[in-house]
């Protein structure tokens, strides 16, 4: 079949247009377009069919779909939109990680720094501050490693200014928050708070790896494979218990460590997790939802038992 | 009265109709009044009069402009809260947090660069609104005027903004004004000097980011009177 391929301003996005056999796929077409502008590789590349009178939203050429399910006859136009660079998940996360986990020890081991806002050099370390550090490398360490060898992606990549703006986040907020627990005038907490604070944070982490390691098996291999109801430890009561304990980790670093700026990060890392949360419960509840032979997702929390 | 709100563009209710029209209305004379006050210190007692002359109404009418960032958060206006909450918060900040919080700014000739150009910007979009909101009508003059002025008015307050809160950091330095000061047993610290410089710092990428905002609504508005 022959397609014209259009920009959404009416211009032609490949000269001539593209010719492919019938039984092509979405991902044929992309490529054969990546073949013809270089700069235009497959995960750049939007496709979708022109408007039809009264629809709103267009109807998007989906990856691994055979062009026949959406175009009838030999000749058609498709429209394309470019949409950026992108980059991949692990590629994203691991600039996201590595900021914080490179930030915070300078402030530890660099107590001059603190000479240039006007501040006195810090006279002792409290031991709540040198375990403050290795829970902070060690969450940070263990998020990158789990980036490399854990998480099993799918195909879906995110655009380059993503990775701006949420390092601009991470980076800031490790820095914000490493500039007050390393603090020459820190108040420590009482000992005992201090052990229950790191205590529950080392939990809960390991139960987050645990999670994690879960959710990869969900996922074959290839990245490909349908979605499927999670399942086992956590996931029995959860929906998102890897929210759940990502966020107890974060309490457990806050107790020990009590700073306006950790507790402050908290609360915004909880409501963005809390919003993907609801997302991702109600995602599953519609999919599965009991109907012609499909599971019916059971009843759970979605993040925060007993209250959400 | 309802049926003019409709012609007005909103298609809302007659409440809506109600209170856009009379915010509008009330912050048209409340600038004018500041402008006219200006006009007149300056004329009579030069630049450093001004800003006793337009103290008060100054701080009612621009602190009143928070309705605004209300307005676009609960979706009673189509402008997007990106563009309003920068805007009417570093308006906010020069307002209270120097102008009004460090006294010895207030005689610099930036005072009067700056009264001007929020002045003669808010008189011309405020009656702008006001007749749209009001009366549905928008005289071509008036549209041209309230999306050509900020060529040359966004740079100058822009610059006297700044400059202002430049002009200030000597005397935040030596201050203990809105301060936190470590230890404390929620381990928090502000220093009002560094978050100046910080939202200095801000002025960097936000200036030119409202300038363009502003060219894309002025093609939008202009654009759509062309083609009718």
């Amino acid at each position: 079949m022959r397609l014209d391929i259009l920009s959404r301003s009416g211009r032609e996005v490949v000269k001539g247009g593209v010719e492919l056999q019938d039984d092509a796929t979405v991902d044929d077409l992309k490529k054969e377009i990546y073949k013809s502008v270089r700069k235009f590789y497959p995960a750049r590349q939007r496709l979708t069919l022109p408007l039809e009178s009264g629809q709103v939203r267009p109807t998007v050429l989906e990856s691994g779909k055979k062009l026949k399910e959406y175009i009838e006859g030999n000749h058609a136009k498709v429209l394309f939109k470019d949409l950026g660079p992108q980059v991949g998940y692990s590629t994203l996360f691991f600039f996201e990680y590595i900021g914080p986990l490179l930030l915070y020890p300078i402030f530890y081991f660099y107590p001059a720094i603190y000479t240039y806002f006007g501040l006195p050099l810090r006279k002792e370390v409290h031991q709540a501050q040198t375990w403050a550090l290795y829970a902070w490398s060690f969450h940070y360490s263990k998020r990158i490693l789990e980036t490399f060898f854990v998480h099993r992606f799918s195909h879906a990549t995110s655009p380059i200014s993503n990775v701006y703006r949420n390092c601009a986040y991470y980076w800031s907020f490790g820095a914000f928050i490493a500039y007050f627990v390393n603090h020459p005038l820190y108040t420590p907490v009482g000992e005992k708070q201090v052990m229950f604070g790191f205590a529950l944070s080392v939990v809960a982490q390991m139960a987050n790896f645990y999670t994690h390691i879960i959710l990869k098996n969900l996922r074959a291999p290839d990245g490909k494979g349908g979605y499927q109801i999670p399942k086992g430890f956590l996931f029995n009561y959860i929906t998102c218990a890897n929210y759940t304990t990502e966020i107890y980790q974060w309490i457990g670093f806050n107790i020990a460590t009590q700073t306006v700026a950790g507790y402050s990060f908290l609360a915004i890392a909880g409501l963005i997790m809390t919003m993907w949360a609801l997302g991702k419960h109600k995602r599953l509840r519609r999919t599965f939802d009991g109907k012609e032979g499909r599971a019916k997702y059971p009843r759970r929390w979605v993040i925060f038992p007993p209250f959400l | 009265m309802a049926g003019t709100a409709g012609t007005g563009g909103g298609g809302g209710s007659t409440l809506r109709w109600l209170y856009l029209s009379a915010y509008n209305v009330v912050l048209f004379f409340g600038w004018l009044q500041i402008l006219c006050l200006a006009i007149e210190a300056l004329r009579k007692d030069g630049p450093a009069s001004v800003y006793a002359a337009v103290e008060k109404p100054l701080q009612i009418w621009q602190t009143a402009a928070c309705f605004e960032i209300f307005n676009s958060i609960v979706g009673i206006v189509r402008s997007p809260v990106s563009a309003t909450l920068p805007q009417i918060s570093s308006r906010l900040y020069v307002t209270w947090g120097i102008l009004y919080s460090f006294p010895e700014t207030r005689e610099h000739f930036l005072v009067t660069s700056l009264i001007l150009s929020w002045g003669v910007t808010e008189v011309i979009r405020y009656l702008f609104f006001a007749l749209k909101e009001a009366f549905g009508v928008t005289p071509p003059m008036l549209l041209w005027i309230r999306y050509s002025t900020f060529f040359i008015l966004y740079p100058t307050g822009i610059f006297s903004e700044a400059g202002l809160i430049y002009v200030a950091l000597p005397f935040m330095k030596v201050s203990d004004l809105y301060c936190l000061r470590m230890p404390n047993v929620m381990n928090y610290a502000f220093d009002f000097y560094c978050a100046a410089i910080l939202i200095l710092g801000l002025y960097v990428p936000g200036g030119p980011y409202m300038y363009t905002y502003m060219i894309g609504q002025r093609k939008k508005a202009l654009g759509k009177q062309k083609t009718q």
